[in-house]
């Protein structure tokens, strides 16, 4: 090959030629028409503002991820252990999630007018009167493998736009949907009372239609109206936009904080330390509740047995009435609260998040118990020497695990990695936040019990 | 040669609802024990009152019998050698809050949600095996399980009540 290039170099006009060539083709792309260059532009696969991402545990259906009972079978995986894009958000608009303990609900746009839509487990009509087959012959579905419309019965008079979805939450078996016209809807499992309604002994809640339709006036009055809604596993709460709280369901904890353990099936304005405060945020996970007023004040009430709400030598393990916490008084203002089974958090003015209680709390390989709130480190979240200002903004929990979101939209989790739910790509426990890789900026994030759904903001 | 014994168990209302649960919890119980009998009831106030009259004092009495009256249950006889051991050994703690770390892969860490939720119950000896069969299966004639002449190895259902 050299011998080859060294006698065609005497050559002088074929050494000219090339380089003429090299030149010309330079020119040719200088002079080019600017017009006709090719403008890129990113595609983006669906229209919609928001998508959904899904993981955990797929075999109640509660992911929504399957179309088909044959082709699941032939994919078989019981879990799904990362963030796995939603189908259903790609063509329909969804503005809310939640979770349940195996089911998931859907608060969605749509031009036809259905606005809720739910999968998972339906065991107690938890997602509405779902049947397949023909009128003679309904075969009721116990399990919902993709998202499917869940009818709201509407008064005469009554708009798509009065229909959607302000605010939803799931329990174990119960869904509580609080709609922008100010009606409350609930269905599903109601044995201590938490759909509202009196509770009927022995009352079969499989292949059961009855939606509960609830005013807000009759719960808080014609002068205050609801704003939002938080689910324990077995019982309702109720947020006004005077701050006050009505709740209803299992009280054998003092989940309800109506002063005694009783099941409820009457909502019903709570007081203790509460009474005269305004209350801004309630969250509750499974038995112990956390509440937040405007001041950055947190009280609790329900389930202690882990020191999480209070940790005198003589403290009680069920609060029956909700009162101010003496646990938290150090950390400042007080912005965001989240309250699983064992354990609570808390998210201050200054973006620290503190946890307590029993489990894995997020500082080191081990399971702790501790009443004393402490903080994670801020690098832990994604702050760094680039991005100094990145700070956590909200924060959640389900029963068993923890996460929390940052200003650049990024999902940090770790606890408990129940049928892979953490989203990290493996099924081992974790033991401090990690960050979960998702294609999108986290809006929100639905805690399940063994599965989780975040709805995201595409990054473009 | 034979040394059966047999023992109560309970599938808690939560895990009757999850039909994933159920599933992989019969299929669990078939392979390593013999079913005498099983049954869907309601624990009523009376039938709980009594099953748990051992906890009248603790503070989560009132919790628990509400809990187990909020649904129906599965309840199981089942028979094996050292058969309490092994179905306790399979739900493992009752604590599910510490069982998940603890023991991460019994039936409680698995299914259970909370202390109370906690999936399933299991007859802690021989005595008192005999005095929750006798309650939740009156009907169930225990001198024909007599464990040293004969075992039983067909799974007889009894028709729910």
């Amino acid at each position: 090959m050299l011998s080859f290039k060294i006698l065609r170099s005497s050559n002088w006009a074929s050494v000219h030629l090339s380089r003429q060539y090299t030149t010309k083709a330079k020119r040719v792309v200088l002079s080019q028409d600017q017009s006709k260059i090719k403008n890129y532009e990113p595609k983006t696969t669906d229209a919609h503002a928001n998508r959904v991402y899904v993981w955990g545990f797929q075999e109640t259906g509660a992911l929504g991820l399957q179309t088909n009972v044959k082709k699941a079978k032939e994919r078989y995986t019981e879990m799904v252990h990362h963030p796995t894009r939603l189908q259903f958000s790609n063509n329909n608009e969804i503005t809310d999630v939640t979770a349940g303990y195996g089911f998931t609900a859907y608060a969605v746009k749509r031009s036809d007018g259905l606005t809720l839509f739910g999968s998972g487990l339906n065991t107690d009509s938890q997602l509405g009167y779902q049947v397949k087959g023909n009128k003679k012959d309904p075969a009721n579905l116990d399990v919902i493998i993709y998202p499917t419309a869940i009818q709201l019965p509407r008064l005469q008079g009554e708009t798509d736009e009065d229909m959607q979805v302000k605010s939803m939450s799931a329990g174990r078996a119960h869904l509580v949907v609080l709609t922008q016209n100010g009606t409350v809807f609930t269905m599903g499992n109601n044995s201590y009372g938490q759909c509202g309604r009196s509770i009927i002994e022995e009352e079969k809640y499989s292949g059961s239609a009855l939606i509960n339709r609830i005013a807000q006036r009759d719960i808080c009055g014609a002068d205050d109206e609801l704003v939002a809604v938080e689910c324990g596993q077995d019982h309702t709460m109720l947020l006004s936009k005077l701050g006050r709280v009505y709740t209803c369901g299992w009280g054998a904890d003092g989940q309800t904080g109506q002063g005694n353990y009783y099941s409820a099936g009457q909502i019903t304005l709570i007081g203790g330390d509460i009474e005269k405060e305004r209350i801004v945020r309630i969250a509750c996970a499974s038995d112990c509740v956390l509440a937040l007023n405007e001041k950055g004040d947190v009280f609790g009430w329900g389930n202690s047995e882990y020191g999480q709400l209070d940790d005198a030598p003589d403290a009680v393990t069920q609060i029956c009435t909700p009162r101010a916490l003496t646990l938290t008084k150090g950390l400042g203002k007080v912005k965001d609260v989240a309250a699983g089974g064992s354990f609570c958090m808390a998210l201050n003015d200054q973006g620290l998040v503190y946890t307590w209680g029993y489990g894995i709390l997020g500082f080191g390989p081990f399971v702790e118990q501790t009443s004393k709130p402490q903080h994670l480190l801020p690098p832990l979240f994604g702050r760094n020497d680039f991005s100094n200002a990145t700070t956590v903004v909200s924060i959640g929990c389900g029963v068993f695990h923890m996460g929390a979101v940052n200003s650049d939209g990024d999902l940090f989790m770790w606890g408990k990695n129940r049928f892979g739910h953490l989203g990290l790509g493996h099924k081992k426990d974790q033991f401090f936040p990690f960050k979960a890789a998702i294609n999108g900026k986290v809006l929100k994030v639905a805690y399940g019990v063994d599965h989780t759904i975040a709805l995201c903001k595409p990054h473009i | 040669m034979y040394n059966m014994e047999i023992t109560l168990a309970l599938l808690k209302p939560h895990i009757v609802r999850n039909t994933y649960a159920v599933h992989q919890l019969k299929a669990q119980m078939e392979s390593n024990f013999n079913i005498l009998a099983a049954k869907d009831l309601r624990v009523t106030k009376e039938l709980s009152e009594c099953f748990y009259v051992e906890h009248k004092d603790k503070f989560f009495y009132y919790r628990l019998t509400s809990f187990m009256q909020s649904g129906f249950c599965s309840a199981f006889i089942l028979q094996s050698e050292s058969c309490i051991q092994k179905w306790r050994q399979l739900m493992g703690p009752t604590k599910v809050f510490k069982a998940v770390y603890t023991d991460p892969n019994c039936i409680r860490a698995l299914y259970g949600l909370s202390d109370t939720r906690n999936a399933c119950h299991g007859s802690d000896s021989t005595v008192s095996a005999l005095r929750e069969i006798g309650i939740i299966f009156p009907e169930f004639d225990i001198s024909s399980v007599n464990n040293q002449s004969k075992v039983i190895n067909k799974c007889v259902h009894i028709k729910k009540a």
